[in-house]
């Protein structure tokens, strides 16, 4: 059983056809990497999975069951998200604790206490951060706070929206190997939304490639290494990702 | 002016006085910068950008800026009044933001303000003007300029719209161009052909390029000579291609941390930063 199947995803705004007949599967414990550049829909192939974007026709499947287009309690209590920016997606007047504690009370879990206090410790946020309000906090930081969030209900997926995209690159080389670690200790599943090859070939193992709309390609980090994918627009995204060459550039098309 | 700096900067300092002391953004950076391309690179918060706007006159207020020596094409321009100032920026020394949706005017033609940026600095009626900006537009490669001249900045991409961005700073023919992260608001291959326009331009005209920007791998491929920022001073200069056996802590930490196709690792090393780097 996968934990994730996506079969003829479609998602429309209006006239805009932002996902066109998506399909891919995601195994139990599996890290599954999605990239494409601004306008792609990558992202909404994410918010569609997490039930974020309710305008989605097509077939999804979460370890086995098919979702509608309301999500039941146990389906977030499995399924997790972790955004892009760090300074939007916490509430600026709740502490740490609030909002680690938040998602515990819809759940009804009850041990919150105890919840609150491992998901800080995974994240190697000390307990001195708990009372901590978001701006006094660096970006790192939050963005782990993020993640603690997402962990505190002990999910089995991860929905991962350019998670280290608004960081310094030596922060997001700790954020990086956290949710590496995290990965390897919980078993846990991944889906990796990035514009950067190099973050999803580092941390996954599977690469769907996606131009507007389309999945044009999926292929094994390894073959992403080795400059060997199939289709044109993969190549020339791996060209331009390996730093600035005035011969390359030129050569360069659009593939709308 | 032969192989003279066009810029000169020696012990530059920039300090906010705020009410919880002074915040040092830059401290004690020198360089200079001949008719090439000298990336400036940096994590947040390193002073790079500061240094840009510092070369300009145009940190904010309550900012200070003291340097020994601050000086563009031989002229000291810590002692030049503010119409001397005007004279240069823009004209001589212009500056290329990064994001077009922030920098271009929202409810004006973009090509009469690219327009507008030659008449400000050359005697020219508006005939004239607009063919000048026309060709301007040309020469960044936007196809159909004349249908272009017309759109306003909401109707084209970001990458057309960075484009649009160096046509205007360019047209005044200046002879340094301050460019701040230019291209990171971009796709990949955008930026790749944007900064292959740039580097085009200026090799073509021999101006000097100061290259801001956070990536070191981009900076390495892009530029000549590199400036690695921390805390705001230089860790070190080195030539573009010597990036890879980089000597500074700093500059190999930043380098290592970055994920790579071509070495996959477990677990990517994490930067140790050493307060000596501070110089404290």
């Amino acid at each position: 059983m996968s934990a994730i199947r996506a079969e003829g995803l479609d998602v429309r705004f209006g006239d805009i056809h932002a996902v066109r007949g998506a399909s891919f599967a995601v195994a139990e414990g599996e890290s599954f990497g999605i990239v494409g550049e601004s306008g792609s829909g990558k992202s909404t192939v994410l918010r569609a999975l997490a039930g974020l974007n309710p305008g989605w026709t097509g077939r999804i499947e979460i370890r086995g069951e098919a979702q509608g287009r309301r999500r039941t309690r146990a389906f977030h209590a499995a399924v997790q998200m972790v955004f892009q920016d760090p300074f939007g997606s916490l509430h600026p007047r709740h502490t740490v604790d609030r909002a680690l504690a938040e998602p515990l009370a819809i759940q009804a879990t009850g041990d919150a206490e105890a919840r609150i206090e491992r998901a800080l410790a995974e994240v190697q946020l000390g307990p001195g951060f708990r009372f901590r309000y978001p701006h006094q906090l660096s970006g790192g930081q939050r963005q782990r706070v993020a993640i603690a969030r997402a962990l505190v209900l002990e999910p089995r997926i991860l929905l991962l929206d350019e998670p280290t995209s608004a960081l310094d690159v030596s922060i997001q080389a700790e954020v990086l190997n956290l949710l590496a670690e995290l990965r390897r200790r919980r078993g846990l599943t991944y889906v990796l939304v990035s514009h950067n090859l190099a973050v999803v070939g580092h941390m996954c193992e599977r690469i769907a490639v996606m131009n507007a709309g389309r999945i044009v390609e999926e292929l094994d980090a390894a073959s992403l290494r080795a400059g060997t994918p199939r289709e044109a627009y993969t190549r020339q995204l791996l060209a331009a990702s390996r730093g600035y060459d005035r011969a390359a550039a030129a050569g360069f098309r659009s593939f709308d | 002016m032969g192989d003279a700096p066009l810029v000169e900067v020696e012990d530059l300092h920039v300090r906010f006085h705020t009410r919880t002391g002074v915040v040092e953004a830059v401290r004690g950076l020198s360089f200079s910068l001949g008719r090439e391309k000298l990336g400036v690179v940096g994590e947040s918060g390193s002073g790079k950008s500061m240094t840009g706007r510092a070369i300009l006159g145009l940190v904010p207020p309550p900012g200070e800026v003291t340097a020994a020596r601050l000086a563009f094409a031989g002229q000291d321009l810590l002692r030049l009044d503010d119409a001397g100032m005007r004279a240069i920026r823009g004209r001589r020394i212009s500056m290329v933001l990064q994001d077009p949706k922030f920098s271009l005017n929202p409810v004006m033609r973009v090509g009469d303000q690219v327009a507008e940026a030659y008449r400000q600095h050359h005697r020219a009626n508006r005939t004239d003007a607009r063919a000048r900006a026309i060709a301007m537009l040309e020469q960044v490669r936007i196809r159909d300029a004349r249908r272009v001249y017309d759109l306003h900045p909401h109707e084209v991409s970001g990458g057309m719209g960075q484009r649009i961005m160096i046509a205007m700073m360019l047209i005044p023919e200046p002879d340094v161009i301050i460019a701040d992260e230019p291209t990171s608001a971009l796709d990949v291959t955008v930026q790749m052909q944007v900064l292959a326009i740039l580097d085009d331009l200026v090799t073509q005209r021999g101006m000097g390029l100061v290259f801001i920007s956070h990536d070191l791998a981009l900076v390495g491929s892009f530029c000549d000579r590199v400036v690695v920022m921390y805390g705001g001073r230089a860790m070190e200069t080195l030539a573009a291609r010597d990036l890879a056996g980089a000597s500074h802590p700093y500059t190999r930490g930043l380098l290592s941390c970055l994920p790579s196709l071509d070495k996959p690792v477990a677990a990517l090393p994490t930067l140790v930063r050493d307060p000596a780097w501070m110089g404290r």
